[in-house]
């Protein structure tokens, strides 16, 4: 494959571009450009199967060609450079032939199952047959049989399918970087397949059955779940990283039945990872149906109608004073037309000031500067990540924070730029090389101020800071790990400096970049979901207080009313602990359309939509609004959350000003104009980072020091990729893929040479002991996990070691004792 | 007659330095070495010589179109000789291995390769070991390596076996197998002259072309030019093979007729000329003659393809009334499905098709339709696929239904051969 790259190289060594003629129609093109993609600037279809515009061209389907004058063969449209003054014939008696005699050949051993055929209405060799295939078959030999294989949870294999195209084999080795799928054998022996059977690993799997051009590869969770063509189709976006990648949600009788990728050129090119795919059977598990109050005497949750619950609401908001008075959003599955009706109706209809949606944040010392958006999100755009010539991944994981971001990362690093990552874990990654150097939790600002200081001494020795200062294209990647470290603030203001002394803050390229990775984190910021600033980035004349106050003053009684939009802090967050205490002693109001703890401990619940249930604006971690539109209707009595805080207004001297989506967007846009979509081409949609300055030259030296060592285990929790929002956390098929869960107990990996320390086994069973809180769960030995640390995963229902956690002095030390 | 790359083999340990060098070997390298390479390429044009491994590209036009630029550039000799019939180059590596190491350097001197690799056919084990004993020998006197007879010139050489893939006698296919990968052709262009091995230019000729050279640059192109006929220049070794009283290996100028290679070089066809049934003249995959052709035809790439079929790798099957037209072709078959690569369509699926339905129509449980059906599908597969392993498996087909479809219809209409 490499080779054939090289080959397009050399070819497009030539000079001019090459003007040709297709089907009477001239077109110039870039040299190199192949028939297939003139033909396609011209509009013209040419049939074909191995083809595919983002992978290598294998020329093995024959089904493409066309016929040139002066050429005594057919030749491949796929393959075949452009050279000037070609006569091409896409539609000759030559070329109907050709093509009728290679549908033949790719039928005659096809077992013409398509009634049973989940690719059956969508099929590419169904489509051509009916144009070129024979309405019987010559073929009276028996049709060979191929192995089906167990692939795992996602790819169903239906081998006696396959037409040999090699697609899926080219995606593993080229796009996934896991070569994982291969042909054995030769002739018509040969066969397509894993070369050890085994589940896939890819993250990026799901897109086989959509680069099959038959059924070979199905989608295993919707294998006999719909027909395609029953299937009613909607454009959505993606809601379940930071990424934003253009889907189409199909969905029958009001069940969304699958999620495909839909193709954008600047996101996610054609791809879709497994989890934006495959989390959609979470979206209807556990769902909130009716409006439920607790009254004063009762202590059980009962439905009422919406204008009682409205009415009880509002009551325990009037009952309090406004500084009495907090919320909480989380920042997953909102749209930015709930979050601004939030902020809204707390700071304007109720008044209070405090409100905030970083539950995952420790470090909130950056809240003292006037942060830009430049500051909390990505500068670089997607596409030019891939033309980045240095890469320096600061505690992030990108394949598994943003796996279509990583694609980019990827295609950098094929093209030839260095890459290097500062985590204390060992990243599983699929880049060409990643050097990785090492450090431990809590040392990270300390070896970038290393660094920072080896580039203003000018005496670069380590490799990372030569190459450093070599770089023209550097990009640097703030991930959830430095976003969510205790030191979050240092990190960010070193990795700007850092970039400054390159120069690669500026217009002509701008390398800094903070992954927020939830799904829309960037519209919380933009929408004034902060104690700190209003919506637009907005200066606010009284700042509140941040999510760690806000649970701590519930929690002592100060704050006496939570108003929580879609989020359980009891669940989520850095100390789950103080988290329950607040809901426990305050007044919770909770808006959201999940089942969680805290809405067994709430007093008011509002039931509102899921993602794919209404309209919403979802903004990446480049800051692009995208409008993400309704696909399905959801429970009948749920509300659209910026509805249900309309709704609540209405009992307070001064109600939310809008009754109509539109109206709220169109405040929303007014606040912040990159939110006014109406007027923008899909490809742009709204700009990505305006590229302002971002803040340099300050002190950075900004968060409160880390205390490393004190004799326990540093205790690192990171997200868990597949179960790390409410509808992934209860998708099934996520399930299948997500680790570290067993049998209700959380799981803590370490280092083998550790837990040899500790004497304790794989799967051993252990208790992790900090001060007066203690928690039982399961060991897991892990080469990746530093020597000194225990690793977790976020968010687990089941087992939260955030109840281990707090806000105070870094990283919690534990001990560890076998059980 | 005039031999030139079996001029050698008669001699006692012809295979080593010493015998070879004291019948004048390598001094034709002497010679060329003082050359530009230009001037080589020049003298091997004026030559006329075709490739001898099938395709007949004349060899001296290949060189020319190694670009100038400085990219590393390759030389490859194809020793997978894999054609079914055929057997000559084992003979030169056997007897000779010195003329194609000798033939090798001046090629890479002409194209300024600096590396060489003979793909040798994994089943030539022994020949293997000749040939790595050679190239040692060439390496101890210094006629590879860094500086070549210390005349500057670097030439390293490598002998690769393969894996016994008849796929990967095609010349791509040989350069992926090289590469270490899966034996499978690639797509053309680029040729290999501009993005072959490793990505370089490279050159890929057959043993017997490049054996050949040494006598080119010694006796000059245009001596060579005389021999043969037009546009068939030289000699050419021709492996005679089937129903002949002495069936071998046969050096004779190109344009010889076929009758008189049968009847005088080759002691005969059994059983007197009239005995004979067809022939296939080029290997394999070129379609069979039959008699009524083979009694005029002459042995030069023109005439044998005027006469419907090629001259290909010079493997002459003879073929005698005993034999059955059908099970021949029926066996042909089942060897080109199983060494189809299964890379592209028409080529994989038309293969196995093609087989099938010959063995029914030889077992004797083919129907009339069968016969245009292979018809059909060996012309759907031709002129379709990425290499010339779909047309080697249809051509014979198509040459034999041609010349004895009568044989065919005898298998439809009786269940059984015509000859047995």
């Amino acid at each position: 494959m490499q080779t054939r790259q090289g080959i397009v190289r050399v070819l497009e060594q030539a000079e001019k571009m090459p003007t040709l003629i297709v089907d009477g129609k001239e077109i110039s093109v870039q040299p190199g450009a192949t028939i297939m993609d003139a033909a396609r600037l011209l509009g013209i279809y040419i049939p074909h199967f191995c083809y595919h515009p983002q992978l290598s061209v294998a020329g093995n389907c024959r089904m493409c060609l066309v016929e040139v004058e002066k050429m005594p063969r057919p030749v491949i449209s796929c393959a075949m450079p452009v050279s000037e003054g070609m006569v091409v014939k896409t539609d000759s008696e030559m070329v109907r032939k050709s093509r009728k005699a290679v549908m033949e050949f790719l039928l005659i051993n096809h077992p013409l199952d398509c009634p049973v055929c989940d690719q059956g209405g969508e099929c590419s060799l169904q489509d051509l047959a009916m144009k070129y295939g024979p309405d019987r078959s010559r073929y009276h030999e028996f049709k060979r049989h191929a192995q089906n294989y167990d692939l795992g949870p996602l790819v169903e294999t239906e081998m006696n399918r396959c037409i040999h195209c090699t697609r899926c084999i080219r995606f593993s080795d080229e796009i996934a970087g896991v070569s994982e799928m291969g042909a054995v054998f030769r002739g018509d022996h040969m066969q397509v397949g894993p070369y050890v059977p085994k589940q896939l690993s890819s993250e990026l799997s799901g897109n086989l059955p959509d680069v099959c051009p038959v059924g070979a590869l199905n989608n295993k969770p919707f294998h006999f779940q719909a027909r395609g063509w029953e299937l009613k189709q909607s454009e959505g976006i993606c809601a379940h990283c930071g990424v934003g990648c253009h889907v189409r949600v199909d969905h029958l009788e009001q069940q969304v039945k699958r999620v495909m990728a839909r193709s954008c050129g600047v996101i996610n090119q054609s791809w879709l990872c497994d989890k934006g795919r495959f989390a959609y059977d979470g979206l209807t598990r556990e769902r909130l149906q009716r409006p439920m109050v607790r009254s004063e005497e009762n202590t059980t949750l009962q439905e009422v109608s919406w204008p009682v619950a409205l009415e009880r609401a509002a009551e325990l908001l009037k009952r309090f004073k406004p500084e009495q008075i907090a919320g909480l959003a989380g920042e997953g599955l909102q749209g930015a037309e709930e979050l601004f009706a939030f902020q809204d109706f707390l700071r304007h209809v109720v008044g209070s000031v405090d409100l905030d949606h970083r539950l995952r944040q420790r470090d909130f010392s950056g809240d003292e500067q006037p942060l830009t958006r430049a500051d909390l999100l990505m500068n670089t755009p997607l596409v030019d990540l891939a033309r980045a010539d240095l890469i320096l991944l600061v505690g992030a994981d990108p394949r598994f924070e943003a796996p279509l971001l990583n694609l980019r990362l990827r295609q950098a690093t094929l093209a030839g730029a260095r890459a290097f990552a500062i985590h204390p874990r060992q990243l599983n990654h699929n880049l060409a090389h990643l050097t990785q150097l090492p450090v431990l939790p809590g040392g990270e600002v300390a070896l970038l101020e290393g660094l920072l200081q080896e580039l203003q001494s000018g005496t670069e020795s380590s490799p990372l800071a030569v190459a450093w200062r070599g770089a023209k294209r550097p990009v640097l990647l703030l991930g959830e790990y430095a976003v969510n470290h205790p030191q979050a603030e240092s990190l960010r203001r070193l990795s700007v400096a850092l970039l400054e002394r390159v120069g690669a803050l500026g217009s002509g390229w701008n390398g800094f970049n903070r992954l927020t990775g939830r799904g829309n984190a960037a519209a919380a910021q933009d929408m004034g979901v902060v104690p700190h600033r209003a919506a637009g980035y907005q200066r606010l004349e009284q700042r509140g207080r941040n999510a760690q106050q806000i649970l701590r003053a519930a929690a002592n009684g100060e704050i006496r009313v939570l108003l929580l939009l879609g989020c359980d802090p009891g669940l989520e967050g850095v100390d789950t602990t103080l988290g329950r205490a607040a809901l426990a002693k305050a007044f919770v109001i909770h808006i959201g359309a999940y089942q969680s703890p805290a809405v067994a401990r709430a007093d008011v619940v509002l039931p509102g939509l899921a993602i794919t249930e209404r309209e919403a604006t979802l903004t990446n971690i480049e800051g692009r609004a995208q409008r993400s539109p309704m696909a399905v209707m959801g429970p009948l009595e749920a509300k659209e959350d910026w509805r249900i805080l309309r709704a609540l207004s209405d009992r307070f001297a001064q109600p939310l000003a809008y009754n109509t989506r539109e109206a709220l967007q169109a405040r929303m846009a007014s606040a912040d104009h990159r939110y006014s979509l109406a007027d923008r081409e899909e490809e742009e949609l709204s700009p990505a980072c305006d590229h302002s300055p971002v803040t340099v030259g300050l002190q950075t030296a900004a968060s409160s020091p880390v205390s490393v060592g004190g004799g326990g285990l540093s205790l690192v929790l990171e997200p868990a990729f597949y179960q790390d929002d409410a509808v992934t956390r209860r998708s099934a098929i996520l399930g299948q893929l997500a680790q570290g869960r067993s049998a209700g107990l959380g799981v803590v990996r370490l280092h083998p040479q550790e837990a040899e320390r500790h004497r304790i086994r794989a799967g051993q069973k252990v208790r992790l002991i900090r001060d007066a809180r203690s928690l039982e769960c399961l060991a897991a030995l892990d080469a990746a996990v530093p020597c000194g640390a225990l690793w977790g995963d976020m968010g687990h229902a089941s087992a939260l070691l955030q109840d281990l956690c707090d806000w105070d002095g870094g990283f919690p030390q534990v001990s560890l004792v076998g059980l | 007659m005039t031999k030139i790359v079996f001029k050698n083999i008669h001699r006692p340990d012809s295979h080593t330095l010493a015998v070879y060098r004291a019948s004048g070997g390598y001094q034709a390298l002497e010679k060329a070495l003082a050359m530009p390479g230009d001037d080589i390429i020049d003298e091997v044009k004026r030559s006329g010589i075709r490739g001898r491994g099938g395709a007949g590209f004349p060899a001296g036009l290949k060189w020319s179109f190694i670009p100038k630029d400085d990219r590393a550039k390759y030389l490859v000799c194809n020793a997978d000789e894999g054609e079914p019939g055929t057997c000559k180059d084992r003979d030169i590596i056997r007897y000779d291995p010195h003329l194609l190491i000798e033939g090798m350097i001046i090629a890479a001197h002409a194209v300024k390769a600096e590396r060489g690799y003979i793909y040798i056919r994994g089943e030539f084990y022994r020949e293997a070991e000749r040939l790595q004993a050679a190239v040692d020998e060439a390496y101890a006197a210094g006629l590879l390596g860094d500086n070549v007879l210390g005349r500057g010139v670097r030439f390293h050489l490598a002998v690769h076996r393969g894996g016994g893939a008849y796929v990967c006698g095609e010349e791509t296919g040989l350069l992926e197998s090289l590469e270490g990968k899966k034996g499978q052709p690639r797509l053309k262009p680029p040729f290999p002259a501009n993005v072959g091995l490793y990505g370089g230019p490279t050159v890929i000729n057959n043993v017997e072309t490049l054996a050949s050279v040494p006598e080119i640059i010694a006796q000059g192109g245009a001596w060579y030019a005389k021999l043969g006929v037009e546009k068939s220049a030289g000699t050419k070794l021709f492996s005679v093979s089937g129903h002949v009283n002495k069936p071998g290996n046969y050096e004779v100028e190109l344009g010889i007729p076929l009758k008189v290679l049968l009847e005088e070089h080759a002691g005969g066809v059994r059983g007197g000329w009239e005995n004979l049934k067809g022939v296939i003249p080029g290997g394999s995959s070129s379609p069979i003659l039959p008699k009524a052709v083979c009694d005029t035809v002459t042995m030069d790439y023109d005439a044998l393809s005027r006469a419907g079929s090629m001259l290909g790798s010079g493997a002459v099957i003879v073929i005698d009334r005993s034999v059955c037209i059908v099970r021949a072709i029926a066996r042909l078959s089942r060897f080109y499905r199983h060494e189809s690569c299964g890379q592209c369509s028409p080529c994989r699926e038309g293969t196995g098709w093609l087989a099938q339905v010959m063995e029914r129509l030889e077992q004797g449980k083919g129907v009339a339709a069968d016969i245009d059906l292979l018809l059909s599908v060996a012309d759907n597969i031709q002129g379709k696929t990425i290499c010339a392993l779909g047309d080697a498996a249809a051509l014979p087909v198509v040459g034999a239904i041609r010349a004895f479809r009568a044989e065919f219809e005898y298998h439809v209409e009786h269940g059984r051969c015509m000859v047995a």
